[in-house]
């Protein structure tokens, strides 16, 4: 035990290392250079430029600049190039924003997910399976934000549900339950939405997980002892077919930090999605690159706790 | 002669079709067979002759769709099969009729223990306290020959090996004491010695208990150690049937006489080994008449339409072969 922990560590640090370089040379390899982001703006003079060269190390050796990045970004110093307000707190006042939309959007993927896809595979080929079948190719085919403006239209028409930022712009109430429920309608439709395509997709997996596993030999061995309909589906079927989405469950990790972009651009949403396009749109090298070390850092954690959750679950798994 | 009541499984006319794309699989094309109390019977054939989906229909597993019970009846202890609701046919599952598979390594659950496994199957028929049903485990495993059961009932399918993972399954077939134990194919796996024991523990458990044993195998050795009756089947169809005695000492169907041609035996040492011309015909394109003519050594032109019917030669040996019959006769 001791052992694998030890070997996790050392082999995920070297990951992380690797992780640091590749995504520090990938955007210097991007044309165009922060101090070069407006060209027309006539505060820009030459001396501007120069200086904020200056300032931002740029003018040093790439090796010397990723190694004065990161020893910033270590001692919790780096400061954003647009705002220069400091990365890390820019990014926890963004990821308490994602983070009820990760929450919720994530328990209603997984809470339908399951129960839709392991019916579907038990009554194969049924009405039930049908139905959900074509329902997720229309929900994979459709792109996410046509459907989001369709959904935009219909609630904006016909019910008051407010869809727009997190909050109704301006509103004041002395009431705390009044802006609470104010923040929960705002949470509705962006999270509906950001589930819809999941459930699609993971409902499509589920059901062929559990399809692969009604096919097994001691499936048949389940029910020659004769066990009932849900002692073998739902004991010796399922308790296979989930084995995999374990793994899933640790994975889901780094989507903390990720957010949805087209989700957060439609809503308006201040979360960290957008932030992230921003930052890659006005070239802000410190804050992409935190997140991308952030990024790198919960999938290596996903990855440690999905071998963990493995082994609790697997008999077959020992360290 | 044992009395009608001493027949345990009777199974009439089985027919069994599998609908899928193409034309209709008829894999069991009119089986009929019987097994008394306490008796093994052999069921022979090559691969893909409906040995197992036989089986598998009298368990009551077949997965329908795609297979269908397209005729015929089964009666287990005068009680139709086909006719009952589920609820009941589960009762009878694991409790008085038990299967073993052919693959120990896959028939096993491998995320719960084989102690898990095999109370369990007591568990679901009978009203004991779980304790009980881990004391009386741990008694089956002993009975199958597992060593050091008290410890062993706590692992998994994969910390045993093949051999002993065989015996689990032997015991959580026998959890209930059933009346009947359909064996498919359980030693093929498994290699030969491994093999003998296996075969040495049924036989011995089958002198404790009045169990009768349905084995499936395609190896005739296998028969002659261990069978009382045989049924040959081919196609879909028994071909023959008899005892151990009547087949192994005196065939009467040609495909029979082929199999037992393609034995090993001491005198045939060095020669090339007999093997019977072509191969199993597809359940969805079966020859018209006999459905073995095309690869018969006694073919007469008759064969390619006439559909061969069951001939009596007495003592239970029946035989479905028409032209070898009628020369019998003729020479008698």
């Amino acid at each position: 035990m001791i052992a694998f922990f030890g070997r996790s560590v050392v082999q995920k640090s070297i990951t992380l290392f690797f992780v640091s370089v590749v995504s520090f040379l990938v955007i210097h390899l991007a044309p165009g250079q922060p101090s070069q982001i407006d060209p027309l703006n006539p505060k820009f003079t030459r001396e501007v430029v120069e200086r904020m060269r200056q300032q931002f190390h740029l003018d040093k050796p790439l090796h010397i600049q990723y190694l004065l990045f990161y020893r910033d970004l270590f001692t919790g110093k780096t400061v954003s190039w647009k705002d220069s307000r400091p990365v890390l707190g820019k990014i926890y006042e963004r990821f308490l924003n994602s983070l009820p939309l990760f929450i919720l959007g994530t328990l209603l993927t997984w809470t339908f997910s399951f129960p839709m896809g392991i019916r579907a595979a038990i009554q194969r080929n049924g009405p039930f399976d049908k139905s959900t079948t074509f329902l997720s190719y229309v929900l994979i085919s459709v792109p996410g934000f046509f459907f989001a403006y369709v959904l935009i239209i219909l609630v904006v028409t016909h019910l008051n549900v407010p869809v727009i930022d997190m909050q109704t712009f301006g509103v004041t109430s002395d009431s705390v339950m009044v802006l609470f429920m104010d923040r929960v309608w705002h949470l509705v439709l962006p999270s509906i939405l950001g589930a819809t395509g999941g459930i699609a997709v993971l409902s499509r997996y589920v059901r062929g997980q559990m399809l692969e596993i009604i096919g097994m030999d001691y499936v048949r061995t389940a029910r020659a002892k004769g066990l009932s309909y849900d002692g073998v589906y739902y004991r010796h079927a399922l308790r296979n077919a989930l084995l995999p989405f374990v793994t899933m469950f640790g994975l889901m990790l780094p989507g903390l930090i990720g957010g949805s972009v087209i989700i957060e651009s439609i809503f308006g949403w201040p979360g960290m999605g957008r932030m992230a396009y921003e930052a890659i749109l006005a070239r802000d090298y410190p804050v992409i690159l935190t997140l991308n070390f952030i990024t790198g850092v919960l999938v290596l954690a996903g990855t440690f706790i999905s071998d963990l959750l493995y082994m609790v679950v697997d008999p077959r798994i020992r360290l | 002669m044992a009395s009608s009541t001493d027949i345990v499984l009777k199974v009439e006319d089985l027919r069994v079709q599998f609908h899928g794309d193409g034309p209709v699989s008829r894999a069991v094309d009119g089986v009929d067979f019987e097994i008394r109390n306490g008796e093994t019977v052999c069921i022979v054939g090559e691969s893909g002759c409906g040995k197992t989906v036989t089986a598998l229909a009298v368990m009551g597993l077949l997965p329908q769709p795609p297979a269908r019970i397209a005729g015929g009846r089964i009666l287990f202890g005068g009680e139709s099969l086909l006719e009952m609701p589920s609820s009941g046919l589960r009762a009878l599952r694991g409790k008085r009729m038990a299967m073993v598979f052919q693959e120990p390594m896959t028939s096993l659950n491998p995320v719960f223990t084989i102690g898990d496994q095999i109370s369990e199957a007591i568990l679901v028929h009978e009203a004991v306290t779980t304790a009980d049903a881990r004391r009386r485990t741990i008694q089956l495993l002993e009975d199958v020959g597992i060593t050091d059961p008290g410890k062993r009932i706590d692992d998994y399918p994969h910390q045993l090996s093949g051999g002993q993972r065989q015996r689990a399954m032997i015991a959580m077939a026998l959890a209930c004491g059933p009346e009947l134990m359909i064996a498919d194919e359980p030693t093929t796996a498994l290699d030969v010695t491994v093999q003998a024991q296996i075969l040495q523990l049924l036989k011995r458990l089958q002198q404790h208990s009045r169990m009768a044993i349905q084995y499936i195998t395609h190896d005739l050795g296998v028969v002659a150690t261990i069978a009382d009756r045989v049924y040959v089947m081919y196609a879909g169809m028994i071909f023959e049937q008899g005892t151990t005695g009547h087949i192994f000492n005196n065939p009467r169907h040609p495909y029979t006489m082929a199999l037992l041609d393609s034995l090993p035996t001491r005198e045939k040492r060095g020669q090339r080994l007999y093997s019977i011309p072509g191969s199993v015909p597809h359940p969805a394109y079966k020859p018209s008449g006999c459905p073995f003519h095309p690869r018969c050594p006694h073919r007469r032109p008759s064969c390619v339409d006439a559909f061969p019917e069951m001939c009596d030669y007495g003592e239970g040996h029946l035989a479905r072969c028409p032209i070898l019959y009628g020369m019998e006769r003729d020479s008698a």
